[in-house]
């Protein structure tokens, strides 16, 4: 428990202005994108350098008091969820970009700086940052690093972690690391690898170093409309067969399609789905590939083809698609989103399965995903004022892991499993695997102060049963992995 | 923990005693690592006996050291006492699954890349890595190293393109990470923290990858310039232009530079034209190949440094000083009378540098050639190198303050110290 003596403390670290202790502040922080984890921080403080974090760390990890990162609290996973008994280091008010190294094509920032600026930043010079998660007008690079965020267009250019070259880390001790840096392969072993997507667990990231791409000479962007989210999902399967790698392929089901509509009228045409392929690079390849999307479009009876001119039509179809999950507010009450991810092939037979769930739950799902890497975001709508609807949706949205397990698939491709999906790890990986990733926060973390509860899951709090996973004989063995 | 000393032909039983197959036998004159011929030499047929084999060595206080396609072996040049176990991963040699569809395939860790790609190609696809040796050199070497050759630039290292691993602990465990679908952020990546860890945390088994799709075409566009200065403003121009090419070597002292672009015909033939006019106007001399004559070229360039006498450093520095480091490099090398040749990656700053001469001059570039590169800012890794340059030389150079952390996960993986003890990266 905090004493009086340690908000003392904490106060002389961040001043009275860093500190927040008045309950009603402290409901902002109650919880992050997943309002259904809620709970209220101990007391809140909002760090305005390296320094203060560390000092701040030094003091709980002296103490014995857990701590808690917290970035824009966009997660969606239940990541940022505070400690009741804990403090939440909030990183909002750390937003200076530190350097902006355009000869290099780095730019090096604090952890509060939102995902856009950083693009921004960059874009008179020609240059802008991939990871392009829907959320990168608010969600911060803390944050984007905590959960290997993802976007539309990494099914070309990778996660964050393929984009971020140094860190700067206050490990749950106190002490401040480097890792990585400026120029590639540092020496040693890739603990920045191993951090980026650790959710927060393994320490407090307090500068990063981002690696920035020159702008393609050309980009080309399509969508079409199919008569089925089958017909959708061929037509990406014989992009990739035709050797194509788009710079994004995006997929909408009707119900999402309308609620787009409803919510920002993009113009999308009225169908059972639309696909967004974009495609960029040198003018000339692009100009060639996009006859070929057109033609595995046109093969698989897609119709109502717009084809983006200019930046302003792109916007506008980028735009009805990013506000994908925002919409879903204007035709329900609430939703839950979930963000298993399947192997491309079993589309058609998870989606099967997904709309007879629909059918016997009476829950509306909508669906809107990134195809090209078989990341389903699956929306589960529910009316909380319903007495039972949410705990049912939440069981809806379990049910759909299972079916992406079924077929080979994870929890999550982006979202991160936070304290939301703890408990249904088992279900993915066995004892043995999740033991072995427990000696990475063994090395880090030994008192367990940083970000507990998240992430692997304890008999505290998912219970003494194992859960149902059941590896076969040669799978433990490392023979096969299920397909 | 250490049992008295057996004699080798009786520990190489125990072994097979184990495994219940006869994979061990006493290590032989051309089993020498760095000079040490290890006691014994095992190639389990199964991952269970692998794991067998680990279990066995961490009870009863035994080092292993795990060896792929034995490519890199002595390119992990920290010195070694004594190995009592030598572990091939050869027996392990299959493509599990090819998921063509998924541009994905799950490959056992002593295929080689060669052998990998066979298969892979039979859907028109590849692991989209070209580390020297790829003949010979083994999935799971090539991720202990993250090796990776020219083609990083379009396609980047191993550590980008891993999707899952199933490894073998010390204590004999297996454990699986990540898994079959490209995108997956559950739980912690302990495939990206196996890879580039020079066998000092576990045994890779198997790995799965996100593949690339043939392309249709390719053309090399070979240029030599005057100097290197024109050189690297030309790769700056590239950029500029925004020019997609899948590698961007450059070469030294002869100063040249090739540039691969790889997509279907009409596209990579016009880029390469393109690139042609840019090399001119730098003053460049430049000629578009392909078929026979491009893999003649790429050849020629890893060839010299890769086959070779000497000593063997990996060099990464940030873009801006690319140039000043040749330069300054150009002329230490000169004024100790030490021959060298150097290629890499220009567009990412990643090199690789042959050199030969008197070990104390080589030695003394190498340090202060390390304190042009403060930590962060660049490495110089020797590769390969004689035990005399060793002893005057560190082979990984400053880590940094993350170093006690990697010691601890080390701890974490291997509390006995099986695993390639005093081998891994900063001596782990
Ligand atoms: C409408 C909407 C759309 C979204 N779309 C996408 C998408 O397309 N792709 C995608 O990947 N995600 C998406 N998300 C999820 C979310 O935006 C991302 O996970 C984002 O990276 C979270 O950033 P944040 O700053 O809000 O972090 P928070 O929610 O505040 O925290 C997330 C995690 O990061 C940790 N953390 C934060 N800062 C630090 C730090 N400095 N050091 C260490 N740990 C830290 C926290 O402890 C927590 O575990 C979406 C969310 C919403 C609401």
């Amino acid at each position: 428990m905090m004493t009086t003596e340690f908000l003392v403390e904490l106060e002389g670290i961040v001043g009275a202005d860093g500190l927040v202790r008045d309950e009603g502040e402290l409901i902002t922080y109650e919880s992050d994108g997943l309002v259904s984890h809620r709970s209220r921080p101990g007391a809140a403080v909002l760090p305005k350098t390296a320094e203060q974090v560390q000092a701040v760390v030094r003091l709980c990890h002296r103490t014995g008091i857990p701590f808690v990162a917290r970035g824009q609290g966009t997660g969606l996973s239940g990541g940022a969820l505070p400690h009741p008994d804990g403090v939440l280091i909030v990183m909002t008010r750390m937003t200076r970009v530190l350097d902006v190294d355009i000869p290099n094509q780095r730019i090096t920032v604090e952890p509060g700086v939102v995902n856009l600026e950083v693009t921004r930043r960059v874009a008179s010079d020609g240059y802008y940052y991939a990871p392009d998660p829907s959320s990168q007008v608010v969600c911060s690079i803390g944050g984007n690093v905590a959960e290997n965020s993802g976007g539309a267009h990494c099914l070309k250019y990778g996660f964050t972690v393929h984009h971020v070259l140094g860190l700067e880390v206050v490990l749950p001790d106190g002490e401040m690391v480097h890792l990585g840096g400026e120029a590639l392969d540092a020496p040693g072993l890739d603990l920045l690898g191993v951090v980026v997507g650790s959710e927060g667990t393994l320490g407090v990231v307090t500068k990063v170093t981002l690696r920035l791409l020159r702008r393609p000479e050309s980009v080309r962007t399509l969508l079409a409309a199919f008569d089925s989210t089958d017909a959708a999902g061929n037509a990406v399967s014989d992009v990739i067969a035709a050797g194509i790698i788009p710079a994004a392929i995006e997929m909408m089901d009707r119900t999402t399609i309308r609620a787009a509509e409803a919510a920002v009228q993009p113009g999308f045409p009225d169908a059972e789905a639309v696909l967004i392929v974009e495609l960029d690079g040198s003018q000339n390849e692009v100009e060639t590939l996009f006859e070929q999307i057109e033609a595995v479009c046109a093969k698989n009876h897609g119709w109502g083809v717009q084809v983006a001119r200019d930046d302003a039509q792109r916007g506008r179809i980028w735009m009805g698609r990013k506000a994908a999950f925002a919409a879903m507010g204007r035709v329900s009450p609430n939703y839950y989103v979930q963000d298993g991810v399947i192997p491309r092939g079993t589309l058609p037979e998870v989606l099967r399965r997904i709309r007879g769930l629909e059918q016997r739950s009476g829950l509306t799902i909508g669906n809107v995903f990134h195809a090209g890497d078989g990341n389903l975001h699956p929306l589960v709508c529910y009316d909380d004022a319903v007495e039972g609807q949410a705990e049912l949706a939440e069981q809806a949205a379990s049910e759909i892991l299972t079916y992406c397990l079924d077929v080979g698939g994870s929890l999550t491709g982006e979202h991160g499993i936070g304290a939301d999906k703890v408990c249904h790890m088992p279900k993915m990986f066995s004892e043995d695997d999740l033991a072995t990733m427990q000696l990475v926060r063994a090395a880090f973390d030994p008192l367990g102060l940083c970000n507990p509860d998240k992430l692997l899951p304890t008999p505290r709090l998912c219970g003494e049963v194992p859960g149902p996973y059941r590896a076969h004989p040669i799978e433990v063995a490392g023979l096969a992995q299920r397909v | 923990m250490v049992t008295p000393a057996l004699p080798h032909e009786n520990l190489a039983a125990e072994v097979n005693a184990r495994i219940g197959a006869p994979a061990a036998r006493p290590g032989r004159d051309a089993d020498r690592i760095d000079g040490v011929i290890p006691v014994v030499v095992v190639e389990p047929l199964t991952p269970e006996a692998v794991a067998i084999v680990l279990g066995w060595a961490s009870e009863t206080g035994r080092t292993v050291l795990t060896r792929g396609g034995g490519t890199k072996l002595a390119r992990i040049p920290a010195p070694v006492s004594t190995v009592d176990v030598l572990l091939s991963t050869r027996g392990l040699n299959t493509v599990e699954v090819h998921r063509h569809g998924d541009l994905t395939a799950t490959v056992q860790a002593g295929a080689t890349l060669r052998e990998t790609n066979a298969v892979l190609a039979e859907h028109r696809q590849w692991l989209a890595l070209d580390p020297p040796r790829g003949d010979r050199a083994t999935i799971g070497g090539i991720l202990a190293t993250n090796d990776s050759g020219p083609r990083r630039q379009g396609h980047g290292t191993p550590r980008d393109l891993i999707i899952g691993m199933t490894l073998a602990r010390a204590d004999g465990v297996v454990a699986r990470s990540g898994g079959i679908v490209v995108k997956n952020v559950a739980g912690y990546d302990l495939a990206r923290l196996m890879t580039g860890s020079f066998g000092c945390l576990g045994v890779i088994l198997n790995a799965t990858f996100k593949l690339a799709p043939l392309a249709g075409a390719s053309r090399t566009v070979s240029v030599t310039f005057p100097d290197i200065d024109r050189c690297v403003a030309y790769a700056d121009d590239l950029r500029v232009h925004a020019a997609t090419p899948s590698a961007l070597e450059l070469a030294m002292p002869a100063v040249s530079m090739l540039v691969r672009f790889e997509s279907v015909e009409s596209v990579a033939e016009q880029q390469a034209y393109r690139a042609v006019a840019l090399a001119e106007a730098k003053d460049g001399t430049a000629v578009v190949l392909s078929a026979e004559n491009e893999t003649v070229a790429w050849q020629a360039h890893g060839a010299r440094v890769l086959e070779g006498e000497g000593t063997l450093v990996k060099l990464s520095v940030v873009s801006a000083q690319l140039l000043p480091t040749l330069i300054w490099l150009d002329a230490e090398a000169r004024s100790r009378r030490l021959e060298y040749e150097v290629i890499g990656r220009a567009g990412l700053g990643v090199l690789c540098l042959r050199l030969n001469g008197a070990t104390s001059d080589q030695a003394e570039l190498l340090n202060a050639l390390r304190g042009r590169l403060p930590v962060g800012s660049g490495s110089a890794v020797l590769q390969e190198a004689h035990a005399d340059l060793k002893a005057l030389v560190d082979v990984w150079g400053p880590i940094g303050d993350g170093l006690r952390m990697m010691q601890e996960v080390k701890r974490q993986f291997d509390p006995t110290a099986t695993l390639n003890p005093g081998r891994g990266p900063g001596g782990l």
